[in-house]
């Protein structure tokens, strides 16, 4: 794995945490500070200062490193956790998704000089002193990294080399008559009890240049009181001269207390410490095996040392010395974490679902083959299907995320907008762990951020508007996901004035959007939002303006193969409400013969399908055929004629009519000679195996093995009906 | 050395085992990953390792949590434990040593000094 490889790793782990911590915050404004909350909140940051410093970021290990102080002193139940404080946080978490981008894209780092004295006068004012300023504190350790992470491409061989030459040679022989120095140690029974092994340590002097001079063994005892994991063994080594202290000291740095050391010839090897030095607590003397016999655990550990199973339960009684939370962690059955994953490479996820895509084909092969020949309905079969429908759903839940991910990014944005527009919002969510796929998740960011900008910003009514119609001052944005019959609906509201349809309605006028004179229904009108150009704020702001707006949002809606629609009431709010699909991979679809082609209508585009009745149909001028749908007028296609086919349906009433909707022609009547199925697909790219055909979407593998075409509704609607650019035009 | 020296890493930071890993296998130890205590202890019951490196803060176990199950246990009590640290103060050398680790790596570590530990340690 390269270094990139891995930073791309800590980006992604980045994401996680920020995910992590901003809904551990969430969960204290709304009054829930346990101790896990808390501590999830401090192991995201701490996780991010981990990697910040291991890949050299210094401003964001910097700035991690005051937020985690002041996260830590909250543990430490230091600081109370106070509206004020969460606040804090919470806008210390934004700087720190700040922080991270601009690390990722190698920008500038954010102006935090301001927060970060925040977060010390947070830390000063409960903790007594004031801590200096920890960004400078971290500034030194930094700079080391920087280099640390350029060190990557060096040669470890070489650094191996050296190290390895370091052990196992003395520098030199010592020269006759060279001065040298006196260095005594006596390794207590702790050093074996925390896995350190003296030997080791005797070996580095060694390899530094030491003789060994004088040995100590006369404290050891009878073999009836021998412990062997005692240090009854002292060591006087005789250094060269060159050989600092320090680099003595260094050797022992881990063993710390656990090896007595003394220096120079003035002092002797220190005296053997058995008392003091708890004996390793599973060695406590077994009480069946030396019943009666207090004797001193040096005394018993060799007879001891066989029973050592029950002795596991007193071990963690006894040390007191493990922290009180490790302790309980350990004696709680561990619950699955929350985000426990592994990672997979999504190219090998996409192949096991395109090859689950086939099974699912394959066994529908099947049961049509088996059904011509006579057999069906046997139990076999139907525990195949049952299976393969398992297989398709777990796979196809390997990639599903949930809404989650994305929704918790919105309390930030709400946060950003209350900012800029002085409108505070109340924030209601539901559903979030509601799962769909990944890709469509990650391409939902966009257009919900964009819904919940325009919501606040054109729905959610000022504060003062608000008191005078009588409502809560405080608007209140409602998100919520659910499964509905196979689709993922997600409904983004607001309470604010709802859409202003004599406004909408007098711009899209203006615009030229729509004719003059055209009679529209109220929820047409609410669908002139999403047509390109449109924005009705007074001016156009930064924050949902820009021109760009819903017409953006719709495309990027139907991209993922689903659908908006908005439901508004005047005074009372408006409601977007998306439909998805669960996965972008397989599809509903609805099966149709035209002649003696089969092709497949994607659910996404129908609206509703008809057998017109003679007074359904009128013509309008000499080729074209309008439906009459309830009064209004759409064109009929006929898809023979569309597809330049020689067999199918001609006339409207030979077959059946299909009424869909198109991003660029409005609704249209597909006609076709009947509808024979409504089943999922599997989608196969057209594209990638044979060329890109204006009007298919591609193709899929019909049970009985024949290939069907996709169609590409609204490619085919504007391709079949020039200038019908949106019917009112 | 005459045998590869096998380590495993127990971190709950992909990335942070990543960098392990890369820094050990390069340096020829054979590496093992585990994402918190109790991954590792379910590792540590059905397999041999020479040298354990823990992180402290994890969630379900943390790496305090950790050591003190692997020195109660039977098996690997003997096993070198290093953990991983983000400060070198005195106070959280004594923590670790109480709570049973062999030695300690601050982080961020550099490779050299990663390894250097991890030999020191290595029965």
């Amino acid at each position: 794995m390269s270094p990139e490889e891995i930073q791309q790793i800590f980006f992604a782990e980045c994401e996680e945490s920020l995910a992590a911590a901003e809904s551990g915050l969430a969960a204290c404004k709304a009054g829930t500070h346990d101790t896990d909350t808390v501590n999830a909140v401090f192991r995201a940051v701490h996780s991010i200062k981990g990697g910040a410093g291991a890949f050299g970021y210094a401003a964001l290990q910097g700035y991690t490193h005051t937020f985690e102080t002041l996260l830590s002193d909250v543990r430490e139940g230091l600081v109370p956790i106070e509206n004020k404080l969460v606040d804090l946080l919470l806008r210390a978490l934004d700087t720190l998704s700040d922080h991270v981008e601009a690390a990722r894209e190698g920008g500038d780092a954010p102006g935090d000089a301001s927060l970060i004295a925040e977060m010390e006068a947070s830390m000063a004012a409960n903790a007594g002193a004031p801590i200096p300023a920890a960004a400078e504190d971290a500034q030194p350790e930094v700079a080391d990294i920087a280099e640390g992470e350029e060190d990557f491409g060096l040669d470890l061989d070489a650094l191996l080399d050296d190290l390895t030459a370091d052990f196992s040679k003395p520098n030199e022989a010592p020269a006759a008559g060279e001065k040298r120095w006196k260095v005594h140690l006596r390794p207590h029974a702790g050093a074996m009890r925390n896995g350190s092994e003296p030997i080791l340590m005797l070996r580095e002097i060694a390899a530094l240049g030491g003789e060994c001079a004088h040995c100590e063994v006369s404290q050891i005892p009878q073999l009836d009181g021998f412990d062997p994991a005692q240090g009854y063994l002292g060591w006087t080594f005789s250094m060269p001269e060159k050989v600092e202290e320090t680099a003595v000291r260094e050797i022992f740095d881990f063993i710390g207390e656990d090896c007595a050391l003394a220096f120079g010839e003035d002092q002797d090897i220190p005296p053997l410490k058995i008392a003091q030095s708890p004996p390793r607590p599973v060695a406590k003397p077994a009480s069946a095996a030396t019943a009666g016999e207090p004797s001193p655990a040096a005394d018993s550990a060799v007879l001891s040392t066989p029973v050592e199973r029950p002795q596991a339960p007193e071990a963690k009684a006894d040390d007191k010395a493990a922290p009180a939370p490790a302790a309980a962690a350990a004696s709680t059955p561990a619950p699955p974490a929350a985000g426990q994953s592994i990672r997979i490479d999504l190219f090998k996820l996409d192949r096991l679902i395109d090859l689950v895509g086939e099974l699912v084909i394959a066994q529908a092969m099947l049961v049509q083959r088996l059904g011509m020949a006579g057999i069906s309905a046997t139990e076999e079969l139907a525990l195949l299907e049952s299976l393969t429908r398992d297989i398709q759903e777990s796979a196809m839940s390997i990639r599903a995320q949930p809404i989650g991910s994305v929704f918790s990014r919105v309390p930030r944005i709400l946060r950003d907008l209350a900012s800029s527009t002085g409108k505070h919002v109340k924030l209601e969510v539901s559903g979030e762990s509601t799962e769909l796929d990944k890709t469509v998740v990650e391409r939902l960011g966009e257009p919900l951020t964009h819904l919940i900008r325009n919501a606040v910003d054109h729905g959610i009514e000022s504060a003062e508007d608000r008191i005078a119609a009588g409502k809560d001052p405080e608007g209140t944005l409602t998100l919520s996901a659910e499964h509905r019959s196979g689709r993922i609906v997600i409904s983004i509201g607001d309470d604010g004035g709802g859409i202003n349809r004599e406004r909408v309605l007098a711009k899209a006028i203006e615009k030229g959007i729509v004719s003059p004179d055209v009679q529209l229904s109220a929820e047409e009108i609410d669908n002139l939002i999403f047509a390109p150009g449109f924005s009705t704020a007074q001016t156009v702001s930064n924050i949902s303006g820009r021109g760009v707006g819903m017409d953006v949002v719709r495309q990027n809606v139907k991209e993922l193969g689903g659908r908006i629609t908005i439901e508004s009431a005047p005074g009372k709010g408006t409601n977007f409400i998306l439909t998805l699909p669960l996965t972008l991979a397989i599809s509903d679809g609805m099966i149709v013969n035209v002649g003696d082609q089969t092709l497949v209508v994607p659910l996404a585009n129908v609206v509703e399908s008809l057998r017109p009745g003679q007074d359904d149909v009128q013509g309008l001028g000499v080729s074209r055929d309008m439906l009459n749908v309830r009064g209004r007028f759409i064109p009929i296609i006929a898809l023979r004629n569309a597809l330049g086919w020689k067999s199918g349906a001609q006339a409207p009433e030979e077959g059946v009519l299909i009424v869909v909707d198109t991003e660029s022609a409005g609704q249209a009547a597909l006609l076709v000679d009947d509808i024979c199925d409504q089943r999922q697909f599997v989608i196969k790219s057209l594209a990638t195996n044979f060329r890109p055909v204006d009007g298919v979407a591609g193709a899929t593998i019909l049970g009985d093995g024949r290939v069907a075409l996709i169609l590409d509704v609204d490619g085919l609607v504007a391709c079949a009906l020039p200038g019908m650019e949106r019917q009112a035009a | 050395m005459s045998r590869t020296t096998r380590v495993l890493t127990v971190d709950d930071s992909a990335s942070m085992r990543a960098l392990l890993n890369h820094a050990l296998t390069s340096n020829g130890f054979a590496v093992s990953q585990a994402d918190d205590g109790v991954s590792a202890l379910e590792w540590l019951a059905v397999n041999e390792v020479d040298v354990v490196i823990t992180d402290i803060n994890m969630p379900r176990l943390d790496g305090f949590g950790l050591i003190e199950q692997v020195r109660g246990g039977t098996r690997h009590r003997d096993r070198p434990i290093l953990v991983l640290t983000t400060e070198s103060s005195d106070e959280k050398k004594a923590r670790a040593r109480a709570a049973g680790a062999t030695g300690w790596i601050v982080k961020p570590f550099d490779t050299e000094k990663l390894v250097a530990a991890v030999r020191r340690v290595a029965h």
